[in-house]
């Protein structure tokens, strides 16, 4: 059983190294301040994923800007700010959560605020320990600098997905080969 | 605004006849770009409200995504992405120290030839050996932007370059393996190359 296992996952190996690579490439672009080869390779290697029907971990793929697949490095091509989220979502009105030009109008604001819970449920902002002390319902915003597209991450993890959780670990498989390789 | 200066830097150059290029001195200090927010619209705030998580393929082409500057980029800024593309060719096709291309017979061929054909390219030195255009031919450079039909290969003189893949045929250099890729059955798009089925035998010619 575990031998049929390890099979079907050696597989696939060579679509993750793959996507693995053009994530490095990617990253190392924006590192280079060139930002549409960075967007680009990070749109190949979420092609790839899709086309092949495989998945990449939360965190990474959260490191990729939704809209234009940008790796976002804050301070490097992004901009990271923190604010806070009002407590009671669909009470009042939310003060300075969202800053300028986002919500503007009231059909807008209600707009946001439902789509915000069904997020916190499954995001988590990965680089929580370089940000602020954890408080209640701090939001970490993150801006690209490519396509000006926002995204906001709950700075507390109990909204973990699954996927992060650590009884969501069936099995590690290390690879043998490689290990000898190096 | 330096990005932007350079773009038009590059447009400006263009412009003037190929043999007076190098006479060409602009002085960034006279170049006034006007900065500032669009011109609201009337109908902008519907427009807000319908913002998608995704980009369509008409802003993707605003953003200039699609187009690469050809002289912007230097060749020594592609060398770290060529590195790390040696690394993970030594990963994809499993290969030590002193590998040899397994031979017809071998049993590892068919398994190794399938790995080939899903390599993917971005960062390798590729050479152009032969091809329906004379003057494509012995251009070599790190291929940097790899589409359905077209190669992007940066070459050592810091300029990118476009070339179709279907009328050439590449030379491919992995440690001391050399590889000839036929350019015309490469003619996918690079993300659905590592679900595409190969057949076990196809024409080599052009």
């Amino acid at each position: 059983m575990t031998k049929d296992n390890k099979k079907k996952l050696l597989a696939q190996r060579h679509v993750y190294s793959r996507m693995n690579f053009l994530f490095q490439a990617s990253n190392l672009m924006a590192e280079g301040n060139q930002a549409k080869l960075a967007a680009y390779y990070g749109k190949v290697c979420r092609n790839v994923g899709t086309k092949t029907v495989m998945h990449m971990a939360p965190a990474l793929k959260r490191s990729l800007c939704r809209r234009c697949s940008l790796p976002l490095l804050p301070g490097v091509n992004a901009e990271l700010q923190v604010a806070g989220e009002p407590k009671h979502p669909k009470g009042a009105t939310p003060p300075e959560a969202s800053s300028n030009g986002e919500a503007k109008t009231k059909k807008k604001r209600h707009r946001r605020r439902r789509k915000k819970p069904e997020k916190s449920d499954e995001t988590k902002e990965s680089r929580t320990s370089s940000g602020p002390p954890e408080t209640e319902r701090i939001c970490l915003f993150l801006e690209c600098s490519l396509c000006q597209s926002r995204r906001s991450f709950p700075a507390d993890n109990r909204g973990d997905c699954w996927l992060e959780q650590p009884q969501s670990v069936v099995q590690v498989v290390s690879l043998p080969g490689e290990n000898g390789q190096r | 605004m330096e990005h932007a200066t350079n773009d038009l830097k590059e447009y400006i150059t263009d412009q003037v006849i190929p043999h007076q290029r190098c006479n060409v001195n602009i002085n960034p200090d006279h170049i006034t770009m006007l900065e500032g927010t669009k011109i609201k619209k009337q109908h902008s705030r519907k427009r807000r409200a319908h913002k998608s998580g995704t980009l369509s393929r008409r802003e993707y082409a605003e953003l200039g995504l699609n187009t690469l500057p050809t002289k912007q980029m230097k060749y020594e800024e592609a060398l770290p992405l060529h590195n790390l593309w040696k690394g993970y060719v030594r990963e994809h096709l499993e290969l030590r120290e002193g590998a040899e291309v397994p031979q017809v017979h071998d049993p590892r061929y068919d398994e190794f030839s399938r790995q080939l054909v899903k390599l993917d390219l971005h960062g390798a030195k590729l050479k152009v050996i032969q091809s329906k255009c004379r003057t494509l031919e012995n251009l070599s450079g790190i291929c940097i932007m790899d589409t359905k039909n077209v190669l992007k290969l940066l070459g050592r003189d810091h300029r990118l370059r476009t070339i179709p893949k279907s009328e050439c045929v590449f030379g491919l250099r992995v440690g001391n393996m050399d590889f000839t890729i036929f350019g015309q059955h490469l003619n996918i798009r690079p993300a659905e190359r590592s679900v595409k089925k190969i057949k076990s035998y196809v024409e080599p010619f052009m």
